[in-house]
């Protein structure tokens, strides 16, 4: 691992099609007017953490994300969510995307969903807890990316607030 | 979105590549760190590390592309047709 000093340059792995494709698609959104904001009201080694993850993980035995109606509508994407049980491992899981290369993600879940990572902060007394449940989202919505806050945020929200969660980190793949 | 850290790792692995643990862990341990510090909405941390591979022999492209590119780029030859 080599650390750098630098600004983030988000288009480092794109190749200049997508990057540019995905620029012209940020420039045409409108600005956020007001961003939610809620401090932390403890310190970390006393907050619960749950992870939320892009990528499609769905437990086995629970539906996976719709690829077909994808494949068949490709300017749609699956809104719906899905909770993964905290200790989960690859085995335990299917991914669904068909916009990255998910063996990674196969091989070690915690390239997208560091559940491993969180419970060693929390051995170490970094981080108070672990959640019981962690989450997953489709990242590519198609047409419509509201669409996934609109049927998904609060049932996620609800779950967070009755596991008494205090951060939850959204990590887009 | 509350607040941002940013990350200049490759699609699909955000935290860290296979079984690079200590990555994983100081980019999980790292975000959370900022998340709890930053005083106002909207603040943008730049996490420095840097990946390990090239961006041109970083591979993370899906086996098949994805249906919005390939509907593109149907869209793009009919319009050069």
């Amino acid at each position: 691992m080599e650390k750098t000093s630098s600004t983030v340059d988000p288009f480092r792995f794109t190749g200049r099609t997508i990057g540019a494709m995905i620029a012209e698609v940020i420039e045409s959104e409108n600005p956020v007017s007001s961003v939610p904001w809620k401090p932390l009201d403890k310190p970390l080694k006393e907050a619960r953490v749950a992870l939320l993850t892009t990528s499609g993980v769905s437990m086995k035995g629970d539906k996976p994300f719709d690829m077909e109606r994808e494949r068949k509508r490709p300017t749609w994407g699956d809104p719906t969510w899905r909770a993964v049980k905290l200790g989960a491992v690859a085995d335990d899981v299917e991914i669904n995307h068909l916009h990255i290369d998910t063996s990674y993600a196969k091989r070690d879940l915690n390239v997208a969903l560091p559940m491993d990572r969180l419970k060693e902060l929390v051995s170490k007394g970094e981080v108070g807890g672990a959640a019981d449940t962690n989450y997953s989202i489709m990242g590519f919505q198609g047409n419509d990316p509201l669409r996934v806050v609109r049927e998904s945020a609060e049932p996620i929200y609800e779950q967070l607030r009755d596991e008494r969660v205090d951060i939850l980190a959204l990590a887009p793949v | 979105m509350p607040r941002v850290a940013a990350i200049e790792h490759p699609f699909g692995r955000p935290y860290g590549d296979v079984d690079d643990v200590e990555t994983q862990r100081e980019v999980l341990a790292s975000t959370l760190k900022f998340g709890v510090s930053c005083e106002e909405p909207g603040s943008i941390e730049h996490l420095q590390f840097r990946w390990h591979e090239d961006p041109k022999n970083t591979k993370w492209h899906p086996p098949e592309p994805a249906p919005i590119i390939r509907l593109m780029k149907e869209q793009l030859a009919k319009k050069r047709s």
